[in-house]
């Protein structure tokens, strides 16, 4: 009994630990900036985001993101403009919107497949447990084992 | 039923894998099309390298212009140079305007290389780099064609030589004409 | 005679005795002839010296910059120091494949040496197949395809030099030959299992037989991906350790179903269950570091790593083509007999939990490969371009890595065939309450970000299981034979070093995750333009920056930016640097990196006034739990040592079924 209150109580204050990081809060101007940067891609680099790249190019994308951030441009607006002038490779990744899109399924359906593969192969009902040896079968099996291992020399 | 199915699509999968790698030979992972082409060409209003005023994208207008994005510390410029300026002197009195964009450097650096390079069309400078950023520039040198309706009609990302030069110019002064 | 002549010519006296190894072999499995397997013996061994004497040769010509070779004017160059011609060999295509072949030429000389010996049929087709392999990489290295040895009509007077990223950093001659020694070890599993897979037979015992192999590649792989990340961080000078470079996913998609394998092997050993997943995995493994290799050089996908692109590209593909029809065609031809007697067991049983487990690596790899390829695929589709990168991986993959984390706490816990509510319960309660407290632990750090919280509630769940089989080895040890608790947690490792050893690698895994989700979670940035005397502060840090200088050396100019830190207890000098190499036209970021064990300092020298320095922009990452990462994987390591060392050789097994009978209750 006490190891089930014991386990409610742990859970419960998993969930709340959990609840509390997942809250929305307030994400300030440089959180918006660095989450735009993040998603884009720096033209001139090997596949880093705008964050990221320490090119002069990266530093001109962040200077304009933040200024538009300051002009109060939502995050759409801001992506929009971005994609006029590349296209959608500029973002790292696809959006959902467009067919491109289908690649975000994809993990879910081979994930989705594999699961139902595999349940297939269970068994529903278990096997019984051989119960713990107690403390006399436990030296009685020590007791033999020396016995043997003497035997073999 | 459902591991014969499995074991298709483990052979399908496979052979799309191939197929696709076989295909991905024919691409140039360094031509990358999408951006600003077919659409109007965003406007800006730049000082020029030497300091002696401003320029507008729409004072061009009607005119097929060739934009050149540049920079001293790239060396793909300078090796395209030549084939620049000889389109230029081929043009000249025409209503070709060729228009040089420096960009990422100082305005000292880049009136520097302008000198020392024999450029006599019009440079001016885009200081923080939003004019390049409009175009969709990944890095100089990039060259631009603009028609007289205003679009870009056509991109060349690297160093561009005399006759993709001339081919696209003329195409657009050709359309010109027709109208 | 020169070094690259007696190189040249042991390569192709090595072809003629990989042709004939290849012939011997097959006959030798056919017709169980042991005289002409000698023969086949003898040759490995001699193919292997002759690689070897290859390999050392290009080193003696790199390290006397003999640029009448194609491959040495090309990588190296006279001022380039010693320690880098050396490690030149594996600098581009030529000589990495000249690596890659000296490794598996070794690995066909253990087979043909001790394989053989163990098991003779199935270890001779194998290898049979070793040999095949190794053909065609001689093949590759004795034809103009990738001949290290090409000459040049006249000699430079000097050469182009290494590749700047490439002699930057000691890291560069740890980093590609681990990964090499990881990806070439992974074809003697492979081979086996196409071996058992001809013959029809040996059902079990190759699993067996290529084992430790198996563990010592995925050993190897691991730790060089990890060095890889090392390299990332700092060499490359971002200031990150990941970027899913597509190079980057070639060589974690085979450690990932390597990892796979050497779970679901268990369930095979003991209840001759997932015979086909075994297999399938073993093979998807190998075409997997081709792919990887193939990816690398051939040029289609854009990443860090294309230095030297080349026409090996088709040749790679053909390779692996020829591979994947092999494998795939032996797996559906055999698949009959590989069938799986009956059901697996109830969903809480160990069985069940390896079969989960081998659904997750292959879902995470499978999203890699298609994250990785889907670029292409879409241009060739509709000549969209568009771009996966790391907000891509990230959201798919951090789920599927939680979840394992998961299963990795509650698989060695659960019975084989299933357990009983009862157990459940005694099992998971300590575990579960040191859950609550990690998650606790993260909020009070800081750490708020969910998968942040989520990460270190499974990592103390791991802990709390791993803790409690030890506590169950220790106390069914000192019941038995009345040890010590030092002496039986000892004889924990050297008798049960796969198990013990196994729950090391598991605390090291959970390392690398905590540090993952810290460093993700709070890495704080800051960038500023100082004038020498300024300072910017950050996370409580104080960076200084003292002067801005150029340095000269041999073979590069560097410009330093020399900056004090201090704040947060720190004392100490960092010099980030841009370093400017002949042969490239755009300078090499150095990062000046401070490392702690709760945090690093990572400073980018981004610009600086280049005619009078009077001004350098300086950017600056704090990044918490990032040297966990390294110390995990040190852990990873030891625990694979561990797990790979031989048990002891009087190994009483009724002690060891008394044991592990008393231990599981």
């Amino acid at each position: 009994m006490n190891r089930r209150v014991l386990i409610a109580i742990a859970v419960l204050a998993l969930a709340g630990a959990l609840a509390f990081a997942a809250r929305p809060h307030e994400t300030t101007a440089d959180d918006r900036v660095a989450q735009i940067t993040a998603e884009l891609r720096c033209p001139v680099c090997q596949g880093l985001s705008v964050k990221d790249s320490t090119s002069e190019t990266a530093r001109q994308m962040r200077d304009l993101v933040a200024q538009r951030v300051r002009e109060g441009k939502t995050d759409a607006e801001i992506e929009a403009e971005f994609r006029a002038a590349y296209g959608d490779w500029i973002f790292l990744s696809p959006p959902l919107a467009s067919w491109t899109g289908l690649v975000w399924l994809v993990p879910v359906a081979v994930l989705a497949a594999g699961l139902a593969l595999v349940t297939g192969r269970l068994r529903s009902t278990g096997v019984p447990q051989p119960s713990a040896p107690s403390t006399t079968e436990v030296a009685a099996l020590r007791e033999r084992v020396a016995r043997e291992e003497a035997a073999e020399g | 039923m459902l591991a014969r199915v499995a074991r298709i699509l483990v052979v399908v999968a496979i052979l799309g894998l191939v197929v696709t790698l076989a295909l991905a030979f024919r691409r140039d992972p360094h031509d990358i099309r999408t951006g600003t082409v077919n659409k109007p060409a965003p406007a800006f209003t730049l000082q020029r390298l030497d300091g002696s005023g401003r320029v507008s994208l729409a004072d061009y207008s009607g005119k097929v212009v060739v934009v050149n994005f540049f920079a001293s510390w790239c060396l793909p410029c300078i090796q395209e140079n030549p084939a620049l300026v000889r389109v230029y002197e081929r043009y000249r009195s025409s209503d070709v305007v060729i228009l040089g964009i420096n960009y990422q450097e100082t305005r000292e650096n880049g009136l520097a290389y302008v000198q020392r390079m024999g450029i006599s069309w019009t440079s001016v400078a885009d200081d923080d780099g939003r004019v390049a950023l409009s175009y969709g520039v990944f890095g100089p040198p990039e060259t631009f064609f603009i028609g007289p309706d205003g679009v870009i009609a056509g991109r060349h990302i690297g160093p561009i030589d005399e006759e993709t030069l001339v081919t696209a110019i003329e195409k657009l002064r050709g359309q010109a004409a027709t109208r | 005679m020169s070094a690259g002549d007696l190189g040249a010519a042991a390569l192709r006296a090595a072809l003629f005795l990989s042709l004939w190894g290849t012939g011997t072999a097959i006959y030798a499995a056919w017709r169980r002839d042991a005289r002409v397997l000698a023969s086949a013996r003898v040759a490995a061994g001699i193919a292997f010296g002759l690689v070897v004497i290859a390999a050392l040769s290009m080193m003696f010509a790199l390290a006397t910059h003999d640029f009448s070779i194609l491959y040495v004017a090309e990588n190296n160059a006279r001022e380039t120091p010693l320690f880098y011609s050396i490690i030149s060999l594996w600098a581009a295509l030529e000589g990495s494949i000249l690596l890659w072949t000296a490794i598996l030429a070794g690995a066909t000389a253990f087979i043909a040496f001790r394989g053989t010996l163990a098991i003779p049929r199935l270890a001779t087709t194998a290898l049979a197949v070793m040999f095949a392999m190794l053909t065609f990489f001689l093949l590759l290295v004795t034809t103009p395809a990738a001949d290290p040895f090409a000459r040049l009509a006249v000699a430079p007077e000097n050469g182009n030099g290494p590749n700047a990223l490439l002699q930057n950093h000691p890291l560069m001659a740890l980093h590609p030959p681990l990964l090499y020694l990881g990806y070439v070890l992974t074809s003697v599993p492979f081979a086996y299992a196409i071996a058992s897979l001809i013959l029809g037979e040996g059902g079990d015992r190759w699993l067996v037989a290529t084992r430790r192999f198996a563990l010592i590649s995925w050993a190897l792989l691991g730790v060089g991906i990890v060095a890889g990340a090392w390299w990332s961080y700092a060499v490359l000078g971002w200031g990150g350790y990941w970027a899913w470079d597509p190079v980057e996913n070639a060589a974690i998609m085979p450690w990932l179903t390597s990892t796979a394998y050497l779970h679901s092997v268990m369930v095979e050993e003991k209840r001759s269950l997932l015979r086909s997943w075994n297999l399938a995995l073993v093979v998807a493994t190998f075409a997997l570091t081709i792919l990887g290799t193939f990816l690398t050089r051939s040029g289609v996908v854009n990443s860090v790593h294309s230095f030297s692109l080349s026409a090996i590209g088709p040749i790679l593909l053909g390779y692996l083509v020829a591979i994947l029809v092999l494998s795939v065609g032996l797996l559906l031809w055999r698949s009959a007999r590989l069938r799986d007697a009956g059901p697996i067991g109830t969903p809480l049983s160990r069985e069940a939990i390896f079969l989960f487990q081998n659904v997750l690596f292959m879902a995470a790899t499978l999203t890699i490969l298609l994250g990785t390829l889907y670029p292409l695929v879409a241009e060739a589709i509709s000549g969209a371009q568009l771009s996966i990168g790391g907000p891509y991986f990230d959201r798919v993959e951090i789920p599927v890595a939680l979840a394992l984390l998961f299963l990795m706490g509650i698989g060695p816990q659960l019975p084989w065939h299933g357990a009983s509510r009862a157990t459940l319960e005694r099992q998971f309660t300590a575990p579960i309450v040191a859950a609550a407290f990690g998650a606790l632990a993260a909020l009070v750090t800081g750490t708020t970000a969910l998968p942040a919280v989520l990460t270190y509630a499974l990592g103390a769940f791991v802990v709390a299981t791993v803790v409690q089989e030890f506590a169950r080895g220790v106390r069914a040890r000192r019941t038995l034979h009345g040890e010590g608790e030092l002496a039986a947690f000892a004889s924990l490792f050297r008798r049960n070093g796969r198990r013990y050893g196994g729950y090391v690698v598991h605390l090291g895994i959970v390392l690398v995750a905590l540090a993952v989700a810290t460093s993700q979670a709070r890495t704080v940035d800051a960038e500023r333009t100082l004038a020498p005397g300024d300072s910017l502060e950050v996370a409580g840090y104080t960076i200084r920056l003292e002067a801005i200088r150029p340095v000269s050396e041999p073979q590069r100019d560097s410009i330093v930016a020399d900056l004090a830190i201090s704040g947060n207890g720190a004392s100490e000098q960092l010099r980030p640097a841009l370093v400017q190499y002949p042969n490239s036209t755009a300078a090499v970021g150095s990062p000046g990196i401070g490392a702690g064990l709760r945090d690093d300092l990572y400073t980018i020298l981004a610009a600086y006034d280049q005619r009078t320095f009077s001004w350098a922009t300086i950017r600056t990452r704090v990044i918490p739990g990032v040297s966990w990462l390294w110390l995990g994987g040190a852990v990873i390591g030891i625990g694979a040592i561990i797990a790979a060392l031989p048990a002891p050789r009087r190994r009483s097994v009724r002690m060891a079924v008394a044991e592990v009978a008393v231990s599981a209750k």
